[in-house]
């Protein structure tokens, strides 16, 4: 039997049956619009200091550039989030599926059998991660911080410790060609993004991973298959971890053991603002799209303005620490 | 119960026996000879923190296969950049007595807990690229000439540009390594000096080896965006983060040149193709170094004598398109 659950707590907002919920005050509309009143924010004031620069169309696409492989490995945090679970080895993932393409193109394999051999890579490592949690129910946070460690370890192993480079062009172009003059990278987060949101927001699937995230029992009752639904959460992951490893090594033109391993802390704070974004303080795609822009945003304005790199570090911190804040409180005055 | 007891003691004493006859921890590669003048072989402890960089990986294959060929009973110590489990093996290790204590890669200022307890059992240092001064932590420490580096860099800049004054170069650095640190502040110095603008006004600093080259990346990209044809040079302090910097410089279309440091592979190759902005990097001479390292132990174990100096800076080569096909790349070093 399957369920739909009737209050979906990630989509409730945008669906008519937020009529049904109570008149929000004037402090809680503050909360749900402040992540995205800061993000306009953010944008006014990098504006307001360098009008010539900011909103122009090339540092735009530069900022579209440098968070579009970020978007990418926030969706498969999101996707797991959803499901009020967490995956320490988005990062890893994407290195090793880079690594093992990267590997792949040096030995003389064809950008094909590189691509799919990357992707099968992400999606085995996520489907392990998914039995680890759903079907031996260990923790999802020591059974990704496990395997993340086994993850970094396969991804020296298949680099030898070096950086692999020197990829055909056909595999670059992934990563840096462009089409209108936009690179590839950005409409590939774009498409995945969609995707995503549309499982999340229209198909069985996507209502109950909203509904495991919302209360595992009631979940549970529903008839909904928990431990299946969370296994598919965490291999959806993985897979989508793993193009973005893939479109990092094309990016970059080359791959190594640690490449991008900054994704792990900005992709769980991309999702926590997205958190806040909407009522029900729940994971939601929206909500990580703009959590992303933020931390676009103010890496390119601050570099833009020449702020040193450690200060842009204490400031994400902080804004972490707000986002969280703010979803905490949310939670409290539901 | 007693009966229980006894056998579970008789094997628990036969395990130790067992173990005590394999002669040492999982780490140990005994030596075949030497006696460092007791019958007994010359026990060395090495370790480093950098094993899962090429250099650091190449120079533990180096020292077990010199090790083997000098006899040395060698305890081999890979600490993964964790301090805080590789300090309390070495520690451990020197607790079990050695002769000597050979230190790569692994900067004094992560191991003072060992240079104390070195000190403590009367063990001397040995190291390679353990500092970027001289200190008296280390019987000897032979690392290459950060002066050179920077002196190398800045003069290939400045002959490519046709000189420095009035010309914006950016100088990215990244503080935790003691030697990229001290070679950018040089460079910094040596351009101001000459008459260069330093892009940003200072140092730019990535903040992780891991993703130096990503932020090497934006941070060209995002200051050429707001300064169009605001960059002569780039001078980086190592090679992933110049491939980075390179990157920005040709998807900006900016003209500016870019200097590293290390001659890894794709560096070169990038140097050699003629089409990166990557216009030169430094080869550090590590073989040589390691050998000069490891002579002093030798000659510390023959007789006991030490080096009358305790630290070393060697030259480097600047690697241009010129002279890159004759260079080994610093990944490739063993291969």
């Amino acid at each position: 039997m399957t369920a739909t659950p009737t209050r979906n707590p990630g989509i409730e907002d945008t669906s008519a049956g937020v009529l049904a919920v109570p008149r929000r005050s004037l402090g809680q509309r503050a909360l749900s619009g402040g992540t995205v009143l800061a993000l306009v924010a953010l944008v006014l004031f990098f504006f307001a200091m360098r009008p010539d620069v900011f909103l122009t169309f090339t540092n735009v696409r530069n900022i579209l550039y440098q968070v579009s492989i970020l978007a990418i490995i926030a969706v498969a945090q999101t996707v797991v989030m959803v499901v009020g679970d967490f995956d320490l080895s988005v990062a890893a993932t994407s290195s090793l599926s880079g690594s093992v393409a990267g590997a792949l193109l040096t030995a003389g394999q064809s950008v094909t059998v590189a691509v799919l051999a990357a992707v099968a890579v992400g999606l085995a490592i996520g489907l392990v991660n998914g039995l680890l949690v759903a079907y031996l129910n260990l923790s999802a946070f020591v059974a990704t911080l496990a395997s993340m460690t086994s993850i970094v370890g396969a991804a020296y192993l298949v680099t030898q410790g070096t950086t692999l480079f020197n990829f055909p062009a056909g595999f670059t172009q992934l990563g840096q060609g462009r089409l209108l003059n936009i690179p590839m990278p950005v409409y590939l987060a774009v498409l995945i993004a969609l995707v995503a949101w549309a499982v999340l927001r229209f198909t069985t699937i996507g209502r109950s991973w909203y509904a495991i995230g919302g209360n595992v029992e009631v979940a549970r009752l529903s008839g909904i298959s928990v431990r299946r639904s969370r296994l598919l959460a965490f291999t959806v992951a993985g897979l989508v971890a793993g193009i973005g490893g893939i479109l990092l090594a094309a990016r970059l033109g080359s791959s190594s053991a640690v490449q991008g391993s900054d994704n792990l802390m900005f992709s769980v704070a991309a999702v926590f603002l997205g958190m806040t974004v909407i009522r029900s303080g729940a994971a939601n795609l929206g909500g990580t799209v703009i959590g992303v822009a933020i931390i676009g945003v103010m890496s390119n304005g601050l570099n833009i303005l020449g702020v040193n790199s450690y200060v842009q570090q204490v400031v994400t911190g902080i804004i972490i620490i707000a986002a969280v804040t703010l979803s905490s409180l949310k939670t409290r005055s539901r | 119960m007693r009966m229980r007891f006894t056998a579970l003691a008789a094997a628990a004493l036969a395990a130790a026996t067992v173990l005590s006859g394999c002669g040492g921890s999982s780490g140990t590669d005994a030596g075949s000879g030497g006696d460092g003048g007791s019958g007994k072989p010359f026990k060395v402890i090495a370790f480093t923190s950098g094993n899962q960089t090429p250099i650091g990986a190449w120079w533990v294959k180096q020292v077990q296969a010199d090790a083997k060929a000098n006899g040395w009973d060698l305890t081999m110590i890979q600490g993964d950049f964790d301090f805080q489990k590789m300090n309390p093996q070495v520690e451990s290790a020197i607790g079990q007595g050695a002769d000597a204590i050979f230190d790569g890669y692994t900067d004094v200022a992560s191991i003072s807990s060992i240079v104390t307890a070195a000190k403590d059992s009367d063990i001397p240092i040995f190291a390679v690229d353990a500092g970027t001064e001289a200190n008296d932590a280390f019987a000897l420490n032979v690392t290459s000439n950060q002066q050179g580096i920077a002196d190398q860099t800045v003069q290939e800049i400045s002959k490519q540009l046709g000189g420095l004054q009035g010309k914006n170069v950016m100088v990215i650095g990244h503080d935790p390594h003691p030697g990229i640190r001290m070679r950018a502040s040089l460079a910094e110095a040596e351009l101001k000096k000459a008459g260069a603008n330093i892009a940003g006004g200072s140092i730019q600093k990535v903040k992780s080896p891991a993703t130096g080259r990503t932020e090497a990346l934006a941070l060209v990209s995002d200051y050429l965006t707001a300064n169009p044809g605001g960059l002569d040079a780039v001078w980086v302090g190592w090679d992933d983060a110049a491939l980075g910097a390179a990157q920005g410089v040709s998807e900006s279309g900016s003209k500016a040149i870019v200097t590293g440091c290390d001659a890894s592979s794709e560096a070169i190759a990038a140097i050699q193709s003629g089409t990166s902005p990557l216009v030169a990097t430094v080869e550090q001479p590590w073989p040589s170094v390691n050998k000069t390292v490891e002579d002093a132990i030798l000659a510390y174990q023959k007789d006991g004598t030490k080096p009358s100096e305790t630290f070393d800076a060697v030259d480097t080569t600047l690697v241009t398109k010129d002279n890159a096909a004759s260079i080994t790349p610093s990944d490739k070093l063993g291969s």
